[in-house]
């Protein structure tokens, strides 16, 4: 019996052995809470899918070598479900993984639900969110991934209204976190350009808005702002505006996702007169990411235009990782990060901000575009340059 | 008064979608007395049916909502001759076993179509119009679908033999076993007939607002809520109460705002159940 036990007992020592040195080799696990489900899911698609790109192309280029020895990257990607409370579980998992190292969130629900996590479990993370406490002081590692709406809300209002004739917005958008943070801002920022701004909050998971709709005509609006509303809610929204009359220009104040807004509404005549915000301006550079995201993946790059904000967020996270030489500890990736220039190779050059609107310079700043739909014909981007502070 | 009257036509408009849903969701209960969790995975599988068949296939839509009530009929009945026949007696493995269901369904269109909402828009686009009030004429399709599936249950229910015997077996099952009733038979016909609403539905609404594979969460919801509120098993409480849920929720979102349109709904309805329990036209001890 004691004989038994102790060939058991050595037997699972030499495992361990022979299991530790494999995890004492080089493997960087990049975690993050990803909305994989419901109407919000495009956003969270584009993430999984830059950090998989990036993971590839992080081995097959050698882009991190730590102590001479290349390193492997595994996503390890976990559906947030865009609630708080879903991030924080996924996040739980994360961190019962080990995982130091976080990319993503998309939404401002799961980024406040996920912040306490990272943070007591020693976690460095660039989150997107466009809440108004998306980052701060009380979260040294926590990283943005870019401006939100305070940011560029101005110059698309401002090309909006050059093209089109208005002074009353209605701004419709879900009536929590993710929803009022960006529809405050926006009403904000349209107010400080002249516009009358109503606000409009709606139950997320209504499927169904011709109520909301019927209430948004009465207030009469120039123009309807669709702030945060997940794509697919926003495509409704859209097709029973029409239906019910509404013939002015439509912003897109939030994340990106006018394909999506465009199936769901029945095509981009529907969408008729339509302006939002998208993450970069497309050129030479980002057509041969895409190519190269083909080559390597073996398939077409994320639909939705946030990809490569990711692929941007997923690299400087690479980047900070190599220059701190540790795939765990959080404090020195973290250093690391802050002293490095916010560049990319096909998205190009910015500048790191945020002291002004969080009170931490910990977020990143690059140029973006405007896209335009007039007619219900699309036109080329408009290139707009980084948001800086001061 | 236009904005009173377009308020009312759209609460009519809700209130028909409601119906479609509950009638299903209600005649399971009735029959049965299972809570079907797998309502809103045939919902959203009769959507992507209908779907594949007109965008995929090239069949003409009217064509597509039949093959789309056949196949959540054939699936529905499927499913409670193979797996929920063995588990009838046992209401919280019913619970479990629809749950599961609708988890498969639900994951398996994800897998097959994707997270992303596809392009599928109801044939019919126009909106007719009188001075401020609007009603699209696809609302009137659904609209119109609504009455007539209303009326067929009710038949069928009400009407034929096999109605009878299925209301037979919802008030006691082994009376009706006894007196020559084969509930082999029925129990998966009703359960088919109930998923082939479900499915016409899905076929019928997705294209109006959206198709994606969690549009089902938010119909078992609204369904649920539609059904305890008319009374479980209870056909006509659920054609009551679906046009109340559809006209409060309206008119509630029009005048109070999104937010609380929603919570007046939900306020009311916790009312009406405090102050009847069983539901508006509900029995207070279901027998069988």
């Amino acid at each position: 019996m004691a004989l038994g036990f102790g060939r058991l007992l050595g037997g699972t020592l030499l495992a361990s052995l022979a299991l530790g040195g494999t995890a004492f080799g080089c493997e960087l696990k990049i975690g993050s809470p990803a909305v994989l489900s419901g109407p919000a899911a495009q956003w969270g698609l584009a993430l999984r899918g830059a950090l998989e790109f990036v993971a590839k192309e992080t081995m097959q280029e050698e882009r991190l070598v730590i102590d001479g020895t290349p390193c492997t990257v595994t996503p390890v990607v976990i559906d947030s479900k865009y609630t708080a409370e879903g991030a924080a579980s996924a996040m739980n998992a994360l961190a019962a993984e080990g995982v130091k190292v976080v990319v993503g969130a998309v939404g401002s629900p799961e980024v406040t639900g996920m912040k306490p996590v990272a943070t007591r479990n020693r976690m460095v993370a660039m989150v997107n969110s466009f809440a108004k406490d998306a980052i701060g002081p009380q979260w040294p590692n926590v990283f943005h991934i870019g401006p939100g709406p305070s940011g560029w809300a101005g110059p698309i209002i401002d090309k909006g209204l050059e093209l089109y004739d208005f002074d009353t917005v209605a701004i419709v958008a879900p009536n929590d976190q993710g929803g009022t943070d960006i529809a405050s801002v926006n009403a904000q920022v349209f107010k400080e350009k002249g516009v009358t701004a109503v606000e409009e909050y709606y139950q997320r998971g209504t499927t169904n808005f011709a109520p909301i709709i019927t209430r948004l005509m009465g207030a009469n609006p120039g123009a309807v702002d669709l702030a945060s509303s997940p794509a697919g809610d926003a495509g409704i929204i859209v097709k029973q505006l029409r239906q019910a009359g509404f013939t002015g220009p439509i912003f897109r104040l939030g994340g990106p996702g006018t394909e999506e807004i465009g199936r769901v509404a029945g095509g981009y005549g529907v969408l008729q007169d339509f302006i939002w915000f998208e993450p970069v301006a497309m050129d030479e550079n980002l057509r041969a990411l895409e190519e190269k995201h083909l080559e390597l993946m073996g398939s077409p790059r994320p639909e939705n235009g946030d990809y490569f904000r990711w692929v941007y967020a997923a690299r400087m996270m690479i980047k900070a990782v190599q220059a701190a030489q540790t795939v765990d500890d959080a404090e020195k990736i973290a250093e690391a990060m802050r002293s490095l220039p916010v560049d990319d190779e096909n998205i190009g050059a910015g500048h790191w901000i945020g002291q002004g609107f969080f009170g931490i310079n910990q977020e990143m700043s690059y140029p973006f575009a405007i896209g335009l739909i007039q007619g219900g014909e699309q036109k080329d981007f408009i290139r707009a340059e980084a948001v800086s502070e001061g | 008064m236009e904005g009173f009257i377009a308020t009312g036509l759209i609460g009519i408009s809700l209130g028909s979608q409601y119906t479609l849903l509950a009638l299903g969701f209600t005649l399971i209960f009735g029959i049965l007395g299972v809570v079907n969790f797998a309502h809103g995975g045939f919902y959203v599988m009769g959507g992507y049916v209908a779907y594949y068949c007109t965008a995929m296939l090239g069949l003409p839509y009217p064509v597509a909502l039949v093959i789309a009530v056949g196949s959540t009929a054939a699936l529905g009945w499927l499913f409670e001759v193979l797996i929920l026949e063995r588990v009838i007696e046992d209401h919280q493995a019913t619970l479990m076993v629809t749950m599961g269901f609708y988890l498969v369904m639900a994951t398996a269109i994800l897998v097959i179509f994707g997270a992303e909402s596809p392009e599928f828009s109801f044939p019919l686009s126009g909106v007719w119009r009188a001075g401020g009030i609007y009603f699209p004429y696809a609302n009137m399709v659904v609209l119109g679908v609504c009455l007539a599936a209303i009326a067929l249950v009710y038949w069928l229910v009400y009407r034929t033999n096999v109605g009878r015997a299925m209301r037979a077996m919802a008030e006691d099952r082994a009376v009706a076993g006894a007196l020559g009733m084969r509930t082999k038979v029925l129990f998966p016909l009703a359960f088919a007939l109930a998923t082939g609403l479900a499915g016409l539905t899905g076929a019928l609404v997705t294209p109006i607002l959206a198709l994606a594979p969690h549009v089902g969460d938010p119909v078992l919801a609204f369904s649920f809520l539609t059904v305890i509120l008319g009374g479980l098993g209870s056909v006509t409480g659920a054609t009551v109460a679906a046009f109340i849920v559809g006209l409060v929720e309206a008119y509630a979102a029009v005048y109070l705002g999104g937010s609380k349109g929603a919570l007046t709904l939900f306020v009311l309805v916790l009312i009406i159940l405090v102050i009847r329990p069983q539901g508006l036209l509900g029995k207070e001890v279901r027998r069988a």
